[in-house]
């Protein structure tokens, strides 16, 4: 394979052919925020928290999917592509519910995790929040599309490994939406039985384990008796 | 996936034909039913999932029910300056955009540019463009579609 | 300087029903030429040399697009027509197709020759469906007269979907997918349809092919200014007496076609190139019109004193909000964030940080969105609030 040199961060580095910018920084110990990525499924470019800059380049490039090229001269983190992640992550905020106190994911979820780092506080761009119901029919997977930010890794990880097929991508813009079958319906799929495959990929509360303790609080609801005063 | 490789996969072949498929459905039932997308997943060994989504994502297919015409108003900047004929269209069928008359012989829907503007204000019934449109005009047009 | 009629040379003299028509005057002989005279690599270096540059908006240049895609390794290659025309106030490809659909054929059979592709497909937007039997008609009169041979096109209709034209969006369109754009790279010539070297070409584009080979490189060259040969064809709608397609000499100035051809009076502003493209104030009517300066696809819409800035962008941002495909996340949320301070704008409830705001969005959403869509989606933002500040300050909202 062959062999050439680039420049990240105004360091020399190695890269070989085949490589991404992504992959080559990653080797170099620099660290490049990702949500649609996975070394595990074939690329989608979707969600942008990965931009950087190509000396050259019009417009920043996703380092997730840009083939890394002899003598490209890279930035993954000036001021430029500082500001544009975090356009990008109060623009997914913005449609985010605020609920990660509650939420099961909390302190594992990578959008909450990329946001610190970003040091991305309160979004300045106000959005609808998308309001879902809960799906937790399922005994194997609980969906709350009200926390999705449109990854499709879940759709990949779900057609590319478990080879299931199970989501869709449907509607468009603003109102697109990862979905099952006809989007009318709790998912609740018998072939999701001992999968779960999806589960980790997802970077935030949308997709989790039916937890032991939500079963147990279901089973008895607590209830507040006596009157309120007036 | 290998550039050079010969011909492209029987089930790329099978899979590119899906809107081509529901462009068919569309046009002969006026919608897409669920069975009907149900089936034609199955047959072409997709999700049912893949198909909505496609039907979801065109917005001259219409995965619910819909009426036997269709009225598109188009909305866009040259139409716009021309007066829309949304007011009139309303009045002449009795529904606003997004409806379909009780009887089901129109849905009213607003559109993107249509590629008509050199005659806006401009609409498509069906797959028909009128052009160049007075109110009065609406009647005579109208009483085609039955 | 009057209308210079080469795309359109045949509007409204042929017959678009009838080949024979065509055939009476010149048509096929650069079909013929091209497969007799020249080889694949003379014919590209033919088009390289004349300067032909992409009409669908990025102006990317033809011959060069050719090349990469006959240079591809592969034996399975294919030419796309791009008849989506979905950007607002364009309609020239509509109305060369109803006059001369062959000359369109003719274009890509040309095309297919040069990079060595057996198939070619025309993405025929769903609103233009009733051009579908016309354009049916007419491939199937060439391939009954043998003037498609070892070369076959098929029509693909969309489904009402403006980012199909986008070219990758257009290819998945075909596959049968959703139509998303695709990230970049790789690019058509070396992965497209199929995954297969691919070259997209506009309409129009292709309507200069068989008129470069037969009257040769410098003939076409000729015309224009140093990087924008020929001529170009544009779509005229708006506050003007006679919208209409009219086609100039790259490089004429604006006022010629606003004024001289389409008869408008003194307006307030233009918008050229579409939802994407950019506002200019009217009295910047002595602009050229090529892609040195402005072009796109070369929709024009002028509106008039009367007009509303703040109300047409809020419009326009309506609009790509609509269609943007929902990929991305600066274009999929970041449209419609837009929307929503336009909106406030709109009702004179501005606030001072928005216009910031604003700013702030469209720089991130040009420098990290998917595709063109997102990329250019706040020019119209951008332009208007260099041009017409004061417009969106008058509607802050006064406490
Ligand atoms: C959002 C978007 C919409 C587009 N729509 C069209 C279109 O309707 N027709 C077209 O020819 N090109 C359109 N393009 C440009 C195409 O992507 C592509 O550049 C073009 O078809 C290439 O052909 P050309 O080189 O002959 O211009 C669009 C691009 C973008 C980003
Ligand atoms: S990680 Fe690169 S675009 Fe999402
Ligand atoms: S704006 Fe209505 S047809 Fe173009």
């Amino acid at each position: 394979m062959k062999e050439f040199s680039a420049t990240i961060n105004g360091s020399p580095v190695t890269a070989r052919d085949g490589m991404t910018i992504l992959e080559v920084a990653r080797e170099n110990g620099i660290d490049i925020p990702t949500l649609c990525y996975s070394p595990e499924l074939t690329l989608t470019g979707a969600c942008r928290i990965c931009v950087v800059e190509v000396e050259g380049s019009r417009t920043l490039v996703g380092s997730c999917h840009t083939p890394i090229a002899p003598g490209m001269v890279i930035q993954t983190h000036s001021p430029r592509v500082l500001d544009a992640r975090r356009v990008t992550m109060e623009l997914l905020l913005a449609s985010h519910p605020e609920v990660c106190i509650v939420c099961d994911k909390a302190n594992m979820c990578d959008l909450r995790k990329i946001a610190a780092d970003l040091d991305v506080g309160l979004p300045r761009f106000r959005l609808p929040k998308h309001y879902f119901p809960m799906e937790d029919v399922s005994p194997y997977i609980t969906r709350d599309m009200s926390k999705c930010i449109q990854c499709w890794k879940c759709v990949k990880a779900c057609s590319e490994i478990a080879k299931k097929n199970v989501y869709g991508i449907a509607y468009r813009g603003f109102k697109s939406k990862v979905v099952v079958d006809f989007d009318d319906q709790p998912m609740d799929k018998e072939v999701c039985r001992d999968c779960g495959i999806c589960i980790p990929f997802c970077p935030t509360g949308a997709l989790c384990k039916p937890s032991p303790v939500r079963q147990a609080k279901t089973a008895r609801p607590l209830v507040i008796t006596g009157t309120a005063q007036q | 996936m290998n550039s050079t490789a010969g011909d492209i996969s029987a089930e790329a072949k099978k899979r590119g034909k899906l809107l081509v498929l529901l462009e068919q459905a569309q046009d002969k039932l006026g919608c897409l039913p669920k069975e009907f997308m149900a089936r034609l997943a199955a047959s072409l060994g997709l999700s049912i999932s893949e198909v909505y989504g496609l039907a979801t994502f065109y917005s001259f297919l219409s995965p619910g029910p819909s009426g036997r015409n269709v009225i598109r108003v188009c909305k866009s900047l040259p139409c716009y300056l021309k007066d829309l004929l949304i007011e009139s269209v309303k009045r002449e069928i009795g529904v606003g955009p997004g409806e379909t008359t009780s009887d089901g012989r129109f849905s009213f829907e607003l559109t993107n540019c249509i590629g008509a503007c050199d005659q806006a204000p401009a609409m498509m019934v069906n797959h028909d463009v009128y052009g160049g449109l007075t109110p009065e005009e609406l009647p005579r047009i109208l009483e085609r579609y039955k | 300087m009057p209308e210079k009629r080469i795309v359109l040379r045949n509007c409204g003299v042929l017959d678009p029903k009838d080949i024979s028509t065509y055939l009476e005057k010149d048509g096929f002989k650069a079909w013929q030429k091209a497969r007799t005279e020249l080889s694949p690599e003379q014919l590209i270096a033919e088009i390289k040399a004349s300067g032909l540059r992409g009409r669908g908006g990025a102006g990317f240049p033809c011959g060069l697009k050719w090349e990469l895609t006959s240079k591809a390794p592969g034996d399975e290659k294919y030419v796309v027509c791009n008849a989506d025309e979905g950007e607002v106030g364009t309609f020239k490809d509509r109305y060369i197709l109803e006059n001369d659909p062959f000359t369109l054929i003719e274009g890509l059979a040309i095309a297919g020759y040069a990079i060595g592709a057996r198939k070619g497909y025309i993405y025929l937007r769903a609103e233009y469906h009733y051009l579908l039997d016309l354009l049916t008609g007419a491939i199937n009169q060439a391939r009954d007269r043998g003037l498609l041979e070892q070369f076959d096109i098929e029509i693909r209709q969309g489904a009402g979907a403006y980012i199909c034209g986008e070219e990758s969006a257009l290819m998945d369109s075909i596959e049968g997918k959703r139509g998303e754009a695709r990230y970049k790279p790789p690019f058509p010539p070396s992965r497209g349809l199929w995954q297969r070297p691919t070259v997209i070409n506009n309409v129009e584009t292709l309507m200069n092919i068989p008129q470069i080979i037969l009257n040769g490189c410098n003939w076409f060259s000729q015309m224009g200014t140093e990087r924008s040969k020929g001529t170009k064809v544009f779509s005229v709608s708006g506050d003007v007496q006679r919208p209409a397609v009219y086609e100039l000499v790259m490089g004429s100035p604006l006022r010629e076609l606003v004024e001289g051809l389409a008869r408008a009076k003194a307006g307030r502003f233009i918008q050229i190139g579409g939802a994407t493209g950019r506002i200019v104030p009217y009295e910047m009517i002595d602009t050229p019109m090529d892609f040195e300066h402005i072009l796109g696809a070369g929709s024009i819409i002028v509106f008039d004193q009367s007009r509303d800035i703040v109300d047409i962008v809020r419009r326009t941002m309506e609009f790509l909000a609509e269609e943007s495909c929902g990929k991305c996340t600066p274009c999929r949320q970041g449209t419609r964030v837009m929307v929503g301070i336009l909106d406030k704008f709109a009702h004179g409830q501005g606030e001072e940080r928005d216009i910031r705001s604003l700013e702030e969005l469209s720089s991130a959403m040009m420098l990290s969105s998917l595709c063109g869509l997102g990329q250019a989606a706040p020019i119209p933002v951008v332009d208007s609030l260099q041009r017409f500040r004061s417009d969106y300050e008058a509607r802050i909202r006064k406490n």
